[in-house]
């Protein structure tokens, strides 16, 4: 037996990034349930200690515990992204799916909308909507939403619009299906796995927002433990050389939004599964 | 009857694929219309099928002249037609399995009590097993899946098929096949066939007459001067 | 078919294909032709395996004899693709660069199989590709001349065998003659062409000996004139296959070609045969060009 080429031996990437996603929910579910945080509580006699076995991420600047308000902040900042994300495809799946399905005039309509909206920053339209209201989760979800769903509605639209020429749609046409009935049972369903995988990918990008908008002290209350709030409390001591309380909350940050950004992307794959070489019969 | 007038149709303004091209199939008849790829017969096949609208010209089913295209058409001069494309990857939904292809215009249009035993019945005609029902399209073979456009098309029993190059990817066993299908159903329900294809021993073995693209164009230049002018007229509108 | 089973697409495929000649390979899409075709260029996937062996060379005794299961990706991309097998693409359009115009494509390819500079008209030249249209990029090209322009890169590295794979699909009948009718020129100037097609008419205006492939097996190799004309084929889904041509009977053989990964027990054609008996619940070999129990020997 001649093996013309061995499968190449790759990381389960995939596998690796499912794991970590899990671990991350899982602690940030469990964690609260069992050890909970006062967010008030102070002990200015432990204040900046390094990493040690009773605080392995060490204490920030008014001695609280960093790990357990890294895991809370995490939960935090995961929440605000999952939702904001979900609402930001929500808004962007409807409007691209109501392009996409109408075309013509109404298409050119809401396109020169999403044009508008493009046009903008997104970080400073971002701001604007935070800065009109008091700081908390819901304006912080808002103001992502209403920054994010635009890519969403023009991957939905162009989707429905290859979906629409297709001669399956004239099949339906001719076996005297509705307008609404083609929309809803033929285009969506098709344009969906699309919207999921971009509500994926909008994830990490929207915790990156939470944090940076935190950071600014745009965002959440500061004496709420969230990523951004931590990162932004640290600065000063990162200055003194205390690098603890800057590097946890930072990888905080990163390697749960990687391991999303890789789920997805191995979702990617099995959405055009061609790409892989793999024989098919 | 259905009768194509000086048809000019296209995707673009300005820029049609169809110039004034005229095409009478009577009921009952089977007309292949031959061409090369490219010369715009599908175009002429989907604005009969009442599926492009035409930038001018007129097309009369049965006596009425078309008012409306795809859903500006009403739903019984739509489902007269039943049409099968070259691609049939490209014809089927991707995520129904093969009897919810078939039985879908049953469901679009209210009758889906008859689903069940239509289906079972053109699947039997077109050779498809109940395994093969219960698949989706990337789990069959091309053939396969055309069986089943072909089944679709069928389904609500048209007075009209339009077959857009059926046959173009597929072997020579099941054209044969698909082929005798269509002319079962016409035996037994007398309805009128435009064959579109590049395969003149295809269609002449087919149909009972082929006309040439050419002919088709030239038609309206036999014709009055001031038919072909009006049409023009209405072009440039 | 996605999971961990193992699908034999081809099995004991067995032929020989003589210097200068044009053996055409036919049968049903899904039969396993184009299978066959990758493996020998060894463009199969990664989770692909064979067995067996593929010479190529003019005999045993020859030096330069290669099995091409058996060679590394390095000897197949270094010496084989391009220098001694060329292949001619089922879709030209896909094949090309399109961002390249057809000169620039040509002129890599000779700089790379044989270090010359210049040479592209007379390249283009060989297979028939209008000098005046060498600037053109492949989407200016018709499919016919997008299909010489694939050709002649095939040709730039003299490869003594050509594999041809469905060249002739989704073209009008006027331009699959003038494909096959070009494809032959080059055998008649002694290049071997292995052509896989499931058009039985392209087969037939071009071929000297005839394969036929069901269900993964060579049911029937026979010399093209008999075959397409008497006394025929002797086996019976190429009889079938025949029949079914709109200029013959045009009758459909009866079924549909059973799936690689479920097929019958014995003669994998039995189910559909009209000739089928007791003694099809057994694979027939391939025996004097014919694999069937009941092969036809005469005009009955």
């Amino acid at each position: 037996m001649a093996d013309l080429a061995p499968p190449a031996r790759r990381l389960p990437t995939g596998a690796i990034s499912a794991a970590l996603v899990a671990a991350t929910v899982l602690a940030v579910v469990l964690v609260p349930l069992f050890v909970p945080l006062d967010e008030q509580a102070v002990d200015l006699g432990s204040k900046l200690r390094p990493p040690s076995w009773s605080h392995p991420f060490g204490t920030d600047e008014v001695g609280r515990d960093l790990l357990l308000r890294s895991v809370y902040g995490l939960r935090v900042s995961l929440l605000v992204g999952a939702v904001a994300a979900l609402v930001a495809t929500v808004i962007g799946t409807a409007v691209g799916a109501l392009a996409g399905a109408l075309g013509g005039w109404a298409d050119r309509v809401v396109m020169r909308v999403v044009d508008l909206f493009s046009s903008v920053p997104h970080l400073l339209l971002g701001i604007f909507v935070v800065a009109m209201f008091r700081p908390g989760v819901g304006p912080v979800i808002a103001s992502i939403a209403v920054t994010h769903w635009l890519s969403t509605a023009r991957i939905v639209r162009a989707e429905m619009l290859s979906l629409r020429s297709r001669p399956f749609v004239d099949a339906a046409v001719s076996g005297g299906s509705s307008r609404l009935r083609i929309a809803v049972r033929h285009l969506l369903p098709g344009v969906l796995p699309q919207a999921g995988l971009a509500a994926v990918l909008m994830v990490p990008h929207a915790i990156w927002h939470e944090s940076a908008l935190s950071f600014l002290g745009l965002g959440l209350p500061t004496h709420q433990a969230s990523l951004g709030n931590m990162v932004q409390a640290a600065r000063g001591s990162l200055l003194a050389g205390d690098w603890w309380p800057t590097l946890f909350p930072g990888l905080f940050i990163i390697v749960p939004t990687l391991a999303v950004a890789a789920l997805a992307a191995a979702w990617r794959e099995r959405l055009s599964p061609r790409r892989r070489s793999e024989l098919t019969l | 009857m259905l009768e194509l007038r000086g048809i000019t149709a296209g995707y673009e303004p300005r820029r049609p694929v169809v110039r004034d091209a005229s095409l009478t199939v009577a009921a009952g008849e089977s007309v292949g219309l031959l061409g090369p790829s490219g010369c715009g017969k599908s175009t002429l096949a989907r604005v009969a099928a009442l599926l492009h609208r035409p930038d001018a010209g007129t097309v009369t089913l049965d006596g009425e002249p078309v008012r409306g295209w795809r859903h500006r058409a009403p739903r019984e001069q739509r489902t007269a037609f039943g049409v099968v494309f070259q691609q049939p990857r490209m014809s089927a939904d991707p995520r129904l399995r093969l009897h919810d292809l078939i039985a879908e215009p049953l469901r679009a249009t209210g009758r889906r009590a008859e689903a069940p035993d239509r289906v079972r019945e053109l699947a039997a005609a077109t050779g498809l097993t109940a395994d093969l029902l219960t698949r989706r399209p990337h789990e069959v073979s091309d053939g396969q899946l055309q069986r089943a456009c072909l089944a679709r098309a069928l389904v609500l029993r048209p007075r009209w098929l339009v077959c857009d190059e059926m046959t173009a990817m597929l072997d020579a066993s099941t054209t044969a096949a698909l082929v005798a299908v269509v002319e079962d159903y016409r035996r037994e329900t007398g309805a009128g066939l435009l064959a579109v294809g590049h395969d003149p021993v295809l269609l002449d073995r087919w149909c009972d007459r082929t006309v040439r693209w050419r002919e088709v164009q030239e038609v309206q230049e036999a014709q009055q001067v001031q038919q072909v002018q009006a049409s023009q007229k209405e072009a440039l509108r | 078919m996605r999971g961990d089973r193992a699908i034999a697409a081809v099995t004991d495929a067995t032929f020989r294909l003589h210097r200068g000649e044009c053996l055409a390979l036919i049968g049903e899409s899904g039969c396993g032709k184009s299978v066959l075709a990758s493996a020998l260029l060894g463009l199969l996937p990664g989770n692909a395996r064979t067995e067996g062996h593929a010479w190529l060379g003019s005999g045993e005794a020859d030096e330069a004899r290669l099995d091409l299961l058996a060679a590394d990706e390095r000897t197949l991309s270094r010496t084989v693709r391009g220098r001694r097998i060329g292949l001619i693409p089922q879709s030209p359009a896909a094949h090309l660069t399109p961002v390249r115009t057809v000169r620039s494509q040509l002129r890599e390819t000779l700089r790379e199989l044989t270090g010359r500079r210049d040479g592209e008209e007379a390249a283009a030249e060989r297979a028939a590709f209008p000098a005046d249209h060498l600037d053109r990029h492949p989407h200016q090209l018709s499919g016919g001349l997008a299909q010489r322009a694939a050709t002649a890169l095939a040709l730039v590295g003299d490869a003594p065998l050509l594999l041809a794979d469905e060249p002739t699909t989704g073209l009008d009948r006027e331009l699959v003659d003038r494909t096959v009718d070009e494809l032959r020129r080059q055998v008649d100037r002694g290049h071997t062409l292995l052509m896989i097609t499931h058009d039985l008419a392209a087969a037939g205006r071009i071929a000297d000996r005839v394969a036929v492939m069901y269900a993964g097996r060579i049911v029937e190799i026979a010399d093209a004139e008999a075959f397409f004309g008497e006394p025929g084929p002797r086996h019976p889904y190429a009889r079938g296959l025949l029949d079914a041509l709109p200029e013959r009977a045009f009758t459909p053989i009866p079924g549909m070609p059973p799936e690689l990964g479920d097929l019958p027990a014995g003669c994998a054609f039995a189910p559909r045969c009209p000739r089928a008996a007791d003694a099809c619940a057994t694979v027939p070999p391939l025996a004097d060009g014919v694999a069937c129990h009941h092969p036809r020997s005469d005009r009955a």
